[in-house]
């Protein structure tokens, strides 16, 4: 009796002993809780697909990456000879001033986080390709979504070489740590040439497989987005033909049209607007304004002097003299560029399109900054009035694009007509139409209609002529050969053991 | 301890030279333990005869037919067995000593019991009683300088749970806390087991032994066994101590005068003309109470014991508002079916409330709480805290919070309950063979809950209007988790002699199970009344939710063989293979296999005849532990959520996308730590001195560390965790314990342990060195865990002096003749140009020592004579340095300074050299702020008074003791701060920014047997 009982316990203990080891893979397979992955949501094909274009909206400027947001502002503006630093001189004066001063060297931090930036939202985009291959959805869908995402990764690689000449091409997504570090193709400067080519295939395939407009979902990109700024690509690369091609396209696909009120443009009341091409989304996420980080509050007025008002924002990217000098009498985008800040005895200040009056100047630090970037506390709507970062939509792409290219294009083959395209614009400005226009009175045209736009440094090394522009705006440390591109971020360069090479830094 | 030898010799001969003529006497008496505990079951020996007695349950004897001159020797298993004259008298009570280095007494050793005399890998214990006796919140905290090679960081803070780092820091980037095994329930958390119900500590310090634990012993493993209740009648035990803390040491800040002098020579201003002298440390800090109740009753037959213990500890902490307390209630009992199989079952129910915590992240999302130090650091005398009802206006006159405002505008909470418990069966197959089965479960549950008052910087709350001190909308946050752990071990043991050859084999096989979810929601415009505050009572557009999980589960095999021959060689071989959910299935099964060789030299036969030592023990060991202090999510590609895009227009919600922006290293694995342990053991003089001098050598081969990428890869942080770095541990213990009996009524011992410790990290492997302890201000981070220096070693710009006059400034010039401090003024410091660039930059940091002490040391002694006890602990650490942070957040010339700097200052006549002129604050990371960690420590002194049986039995007591306690009432430091013991993480340690400072505390106590 007393065996039995014994040999019972003791095969029950044994056996619950090695149940256990029975279940074990099951038991150890435990998934990362909270952690998505593709396997894990269907849906997540589409959302890194949103998540690209989240990444337009990066904008830390002094940490890991800069896409729209200050640092784009101060390469593409503030070192133009559109705009000034601004703000107190002392405020941002090494990532800010030496770019704007061309004092800038390869440790400067803002070209190391537009370099991250957009390197980030490569990387995101080639994510979303990757994850789009097994996505259940229908192969219909699955092109639009690879349109779109390709048209992103082109307008990247875009910006990238038009900010660092050529620069390492990263279609794939690197398998481990290892393979991040030892594929040369992570770290080796491709020629430029290479690099557009790349641009362009992306680009022909979103032109070939968006919808147009029309037909396309709210805020997405389109047909017309990827043929524009195809055409512009071909523009920079003086490929006459295409680029008339493509803006021709545009133009006869009916999907676009001048505002007739050019002031309205950067308004919340024009968002996404006839006119509207490719413009970066903002709004409201999470109870909250969902915004670009410091676009608008790096741009807003600021207070100086006497004080006693609650600014605007930190008061740089001022437009310069040089921009004001520009103007035509009379042009109606003047006034809807620039606020200029009260210099009369009289100190009315300067009431803005919604009534708020900016104080005059004995209590502002500067003399001009960007209507464009102003956002109203009272004519718009925002979730978080009080936060001075408030949402703007930054508009890369417009219709007044596509008909000045398509003018320059035209020009210079010799075909369609573009004093017409010119003067299209130019009657909407409130001034006389031209008789005929030359390639200057084109450029010209492009520098007041995209002022504060973002356009403008990039159009003069395009043109050719950055060494000109910029000592005849008194810029004259600029150096011929050297400050058509940014220096690649030294840091990057130490990482690759020399692999990757210097610009003429 | 020579000093007591004389002592020993000259009591022998007092002993056996005093002959007294036989008569026919008797003798009874009570013999007790040192706390006075009646010892039943002792024996009691006529020496030379046969002739004895044993004491019954009440520890009570008798001997009758003695002569004057016989000699009684009692003794009891697990105490020093005692001797004494009968001579005249007629009653003798006698205390034993207890034996805490009996061989053959049973140790915890993981998964079974091992005797301290075979083991061959590093381990301590350290008793309960001797944790119990000081007022402190964890057991941790008591343990601190009773163990060689374990250093325990405390905090003043109620409620917090002290940090362990056991022999030195191996990882930088890892978790450093130690393994607590309660009962055999793996946690890193026992601020939830109350002191008075711990019967022993064990710690596992090297890596042989505890590598039975795999992949979790590279931080030590401290096993807590708690009491259990004894055969016999039942008992009522009740213990308390009540007394008041304050902080131990306070930094003094200029009064009103000398702030107006330093202010003026600062900034070439005077402040404004003011009838106050705020001194606000005084505002916010406070004498604090703080009482611990324990009432115990336990008992049981030779089939059955139960113990039920309760307690009730409160800890009011010195910051104003500041409240913790602990409910606890557990229950413990044991069945015995038959002599074959039992079954025990441990539980314990806490729930601790943490009103106002210092510096609770999770709740605090201002900071505010944890922004008062600073802000009565730099806040001005000259203004008032509160007249009134109204608050003095610091932020409106310097840009500092009022701290007292903060402290009343913000009431955070944290409760927390805790389910702990473990069940067991244990079946004995025959003498050999023992089954045992063991299920244990923790669950815990915490609600966090902040309310954040509304008030606006205008009349109704300041006496002068102005400042950004305000909160223009009331908000409220709420966060609750909930976790739940199992484990289930099965072990299966064989223990055999075999003549000469002994042999003891465990092999078991454990599972066990995590998961947690929290959810976290918050709202603004929530009433201020107390009852209103729950989250749906807010506004809805403001709504703020989050949450998340963890869940992991492991798998492990199990074994160890002891094998001695003669009791004099002994090989001690374990083995554990770990499996983890967390690592991916090419690296899930890890091994952790160890080795010890011992060999006891005193029972060789050459060493009979020798007197000097009763125990020499030679043993060394080597093995391997894991550290699994790394995130889950380390581990597995996933994706950022919330990256939303805003396709439906600015004014609609946007919608939700993801993206993939981190590169993991899928190979990443647990950090591995190698420990090879020699050590020997010895004991002299019949067991009085004992003694241990130990050395270790501990590596990591793959720490943890960020290997940069390149950006173009696309990583968002552009680094890639990795296990690359190796970090060594190198040190000595040394241990020696005196104790003697003197007579019957007086006995003492004193003991010390000293731990010398070298951290190195010896390769990064491509590996980033980590900068760390970003302090904010003009400082940067001041650590740099590079090749060649400890981890978190200081790095910072070298002093050279103080310039003295302006040509000074223009004489200091690099090779090239720059001048170096171009913007320097008379008074301001000189710092090194180390790169003789010509100007001073972050390139010219130097390392400055870290906060890793070159040794660490505990003095224990103790007293009983008579009724009376008394005990003294010691602890103290020499060489390392620590960082004045807090001084760094000076940030403007209207911020208050420190007395000492207002007179010890550099000024044109005194010409200091070590203290800048005075000036505006935001002083660059330097020299400066290093200072000496140097300290010692009286932990614990305590006095106790016995009464006498016969009175307290009147009373239907079985024993009452009183005894009066000080918790940390000297402390001798070099650092001019609040603490030198600055707990943080392996590369944020030793930095005062915000500390809590170190509590002294003085309480009374009684502890009742019934």
């Amino acid at each position: 009796m007393k065996r039995k009982i014994r040999f019972n316990y003791f095969t029950l203990l044994t056996g619950i002993m090695f149940l256990i080891p029975a279940c074990t893979d099951s038991f150890l397979d435990i998934k990362v809780q909270g952690g998505v992955t593709t396997k894990t949501d269907p849906k997540l094909a589409e959302k890194l697909v949103t998540g690209v274009y989240n990444s337009l909206l990066q904008g830390d400027s002094w940490g890991n990456g800069d896409v729209h947001g200050f640092a784009f502002i101060s390469v593409t503006s503030i070192m133009s000879d559109d705009a000034d630093k601004g703000s107190t001189p002392s405020d941002q004066a090494v990532p800010v001033g030496d770019i704007d001063n061309f004092t800038l060297t390869p440790t400067n931090k803002f070209c190391e986080s537009l370099w991250s930036g957009h390197y980030n939202a490569i990387g995101a985009a080639n994510q979303a390709i990757k994850g789009l291959k097994d996505a259940a959805i229908s192969e219909q869908q699955k092109k639009i979504f690879l349109g779109e995402v390709k048209f992103l990764r082109a307008y990247f690689y875009f910006n990238l070489v038009r900010m660092f000449g050529d620069v390492p091409l990263v279609l794939r997504v690197p398998e481990n740590a290892q393979d991040a570090n030892t594929d040369p193709s992570f770290q080796t400067r491709i020629n430029k040439s290479i690099l557009y080519d790349s641009i362009k295939r992306d680009l022909t395939y979103a032109a070939n497989n968006l919808p147009l407009k029309s037909q396309a979902v709210f805020g997405h990109v389109n047909k017309g987005t990827a043929q524009t700024l195809l055409a512009k690509v071909h523009l920079y690369l003086q490929e006459w033909q295409p680029a008339f091609d493509l803006t021709e396209a545009v133009r006869q696909s009916g999907q676009f049209q001048l505002v007739d009120d050019y002031a309205t443009i950067w308004r919340q009341a024009g968002e996404n607007n006839s006119e509207s091409i490719f413009e970066i989304q903002t709004g409201q996420f999470n109870n909250a304004n969902f915004a670009i980080d410091n676009y608008t509050v790096a741009q807003g007025a600021r207070v100086g002097g006497l004080g006693g008002w609650d600014d605007l924002g930190w008061g740089f990217n001022n437009p310069s003299q040089s921009l004001l000098n520009a103007y035509e009498p009379n042009d109606l985008r003047r006034a809807a560029t620039i606020i200029e800040i009260d210099v009369t005895p009289q100190r009315r200040g300067t009431i803005l399109w919604d009534g708020y009056r900016v104080p005059s100047a004995d209590s502002v630090q500067n003399r001009f900054y960007n209507y464009k970037a102003y956002t109203s506390k009272t004519a718009e709507s925002f979730l978080n009035v009080n936060d001075k970062n408030r949402p703007k939509n930054i508009r890369i792409l417009r219709y007044a694009d596509v008909l000045l290219m398509n003018a320059e294009a035209g020009l210079a083959l010799g075909i369609g007509d573009p004093t017409s395209r010119v003067n299209e614009i130019r009657d909407r400005a409130g001034l006389p139409p031209k008789g005929s226009v030359t390639m200057a009175d084109i450029w010209q045209e492009r520098r007041i209609e995209f002022a504060m736009e973002h356009d403008r440094y990039w159009d003069i090394v395009r043109q050719g002529r950055a060494a000109q522009v910029m000592q005849a705006a008194g810029k004259t440390n600029f150096v011929a050969g050297r400050h058509e591109l940014l220096p690649i971020p030294a840091s990057q360069i130490a990482l690759s053991g020399g692999k990757l090479t210097q610009n003429n830094y | 301890m020579n000093r007591f030898l004389p002592i020993f010799i000259v009591l022998v001969c007092v002993f056996t030279v005093v002959q007294v003529q036989a008569q026919s006497l008797s003798v009874s008496g009570v013999v007790s333990d040192e706390q006075g505990n009646p010892l039943p079951g002792v024996s009691i020996q006529v020496k030379g005869t046969t002739r004895g007695a044993v004491t019954d349950a009440k520890g009570v004897y008798s001997i009758a037919n003695l002569s004057t001159e016989s000699a009684l020797v009692f003794s009891f298993i697990g105490f020093l067995t005692q001797e004494t004259i009968v001579g005249n008298r007629s009653a003798i009570d006698i205390r034993l000593l207890e034996d805490v280095e009996t061989l053959d007494e049973l140790v915890v050793v993981g998964y079974g019991l091992q005797r301290k005399s075979d083991i061959t890998g590093a381990t301590a214990s350290v008793k309960g009683d001797e944790l119990f006796k000081q007022p402190v919140l964890t057991a941790t905290q008591a343990m601190q300088g009773k163990v060689a090679g374990v250093q325990i960081i405390s905090s003043g803070q109620p409620g917090s749970v002290p940090q362990i780092r056991v022999r030195g820091v191996g990882t930088a980037l890892g978790g450093t806390t130690s393994l607590f095994v309660v009962d055999g329930v793996l946690t890193d958390d026992i601020s939830n087991i109350n002191t008075a119900e711990i019967t022993d500590i064990n710690v596992l310090k090297d890596a042989s032994a505890a590598a039975i634990y795999g992949s979790r012993g590279a931080n030590g493993v401290i096993i807590i066994t708690t009491k259990k209740g004894a055969p016999g009648k039942l008992k009522i035990n009740y213990n308390n101590n009540i007394g008041f803390r304050q902080a131990a040491n306070l930094v003094e800040m200029a009064n009103a005068s000398e702030y107006a002098n330093y202010m003026q020579a600062a900034t070439g201003e005077a402040p404004p003309p003011s009838v106050y002298n705020t001194d606000w440390y005084d505002v916010i800090l406070r004498t604090a109470l703080q009482q611990n109740h324990n009432l115990s009753v336990s008992g049981g037959s030779e089939t059955a014991t139960y113990l039920v213990n309760a307690g009730y500890l409160q800890d009011q902490g010195i910051l104003l508002n500041n409240d913790f307390t602990r409910w606890n209630l557990r229950i413990n009992t044991e069945f015995k079916l038959s002599p074959k199989l039992s079954f025990s079952l441990q539980s314990a129910y806490n729930n601790n409330v943490n009103e106002n915590g210092f510096g609770n992240i999770d709740i605090d999302p201002f900071g505010n709480i944890g922004a008062v130090y600073n802000n009565a650091y730099r806040a001005a005398p000259i203004i008032p805290a509160r007249v009134n009802g109204l608050y003095g206006n610091t932020s409106g006159y310097q840009n500092v919070g009022n701290a007292l405002l903060d402290l009343n505008n913000n009431d955070i909470r944290v409760v927390e309950n805790r389910f702990q418990g473990s069940g067991s069966m244990a079946y004995k197959v025959n003498s050999a063979i023992t089954l045992r089965s063991a299920i244990g479960g923790d669950w815990r549950n915490s609600l966090n809950r902040g309310y954040y008052y509304e008030f606006r910087s205008d009349e109704n709350t300041f006496i002068v209007p102005g400042g950004n001190q305000q909160r223009p909308i009331s908000s409220l946050s709420v966060k609750q988790s909930q976790n739940f752990r199992w484990v289930w071990d099965n072990t299966i043991t064989y223990l055999k002699d075999f003549g000469d050859h002994s042999i003891n084999v465990l092999a078991g096989i454990t599972a066990e199970k995590y998961n947690l979810t929290w959810f976290s929601a918050s709202r603004n415009d929530v009433p201020a009344d107390r009852d209103l505050w729950y989250i749906g009572v807010g506004d809805a557009n403001t709504s703020q939710n989050g949450g998340g999980g963890d869940a992991w589960a492991r798998n492990s095999y199990l074994g160890r063989v002891n094998y001695s021959y003669q009791e004099k060689y002994l090989l001690t071989a374990t083995f554990r293979v770990d499996g983890s959910s967390r690592l991916p299935n090419v690296n899930r099964w890890q091994s952790y296999p160890s080795v010890g060789v011992g060999w006891q030299i005193s029972k060789e036969s050459f060493m009979d005849n020798q007197q000097i030592f009763d125990n020499l023990k030679l043993r060394a060991s080597y093995g391997r532990v894991g550290n699994d202090q790394i995130p889950t999510n380390a581990f597995t590609q996933t994706v950022n959520i919330n990256r939303p895009y805003s396709f439906n227009g600015s004014t609609k919600p946007a919608q939700n996308g993801a993206l993939i922006d981190q590169i993991i290293d899928p190979n990443i694995n647990w950090e591995t730590t190698e420990e090879f342990d020699l050590a020997l053991e010895f004991g002299f003089l019949k067991g009085k001195l004992n003694g241990e001098i130990n050395y270790y050598n501990k590596s990591v081969k793959n720490a943890l560390i960020f290997v940069p990428v390149p950006r173009t890869v696309g990583d968002a942080d552009g680094v890639i965790l990795t296990n690359a770095a190796s970090i060594q541990n190198n040190g000595l213990e040394v241990l020696l314990n005196w104790r003697d009996q003197i007579s019957e009524s007086f006995s003492y011992s004193v003991g010390g342990n000293v731990t010398f410790n070298k951290n190195e990290v010896t390769a990064l492997n491509g590996g980033q060195a980590i900068r760390d302890a970003g302090i904010g201000a003009a400082q940067g981070f001041v650590t740099y865990t590079d090749n060649g220096q400890s981890v978190g070693t200081f790095h910072v710009l070298q002093v050279l002096g103080v310039f003295n006059t302006a040509d000074e400034v223009q004489n200091y010039v690099n090779s090239n003749g720059t001048i170096i401090q171009p913007n320097a003024k008379p008074g301001d410091f000189k710092y090194l140009d180390k790169n003789g660039d010509g100007r001073i930059d972050d390139d010219d940091r130097v390392f400055a020592g870290s906060y890793q002490p070159v040794a660490y040391f505990g003095i224990n002694g103790s007293i009983n004579y008579k009724n009376w006890d008394f005990s003294l602990d010691i602890y103290g650490n020499v060489g390392n340095e620590v960082y004045n942070g807090k001084k760094a957040v000076r940030v403007e010339g209207r911020d208050n300074v420190e007395k000492d700097i207002v007179y010890n200052r550099w000024t044109s006549g005194g010409r200091s050299q070590t203290e800048p002129g005075a000036n505006t604050g935001n002083q660059l990371a330097s020299t400066y702020f290093v200072e000496p960690g140097d300290f010692i420590r009286i932990n614990n002194i305590t006095v106790g008074y016995r009464f006498n049986k016969e009175l307290v039995s009147k009373f239907k007591m079985q024993s009452l003791r009183a005894f009066v306690t000080a918790q940390n009432p000297l402390v001798l430091q070099r650092y001019s701060g609040f603490t030198a013991e600055l707990p943080g993480g392996p590369t944020t340690s030793g930095i005062e920014l915000s500390a809590y400072p170190t509590t002294r505390t003085i309480a009374i106590g009684v502890n009742v047997e019934f």
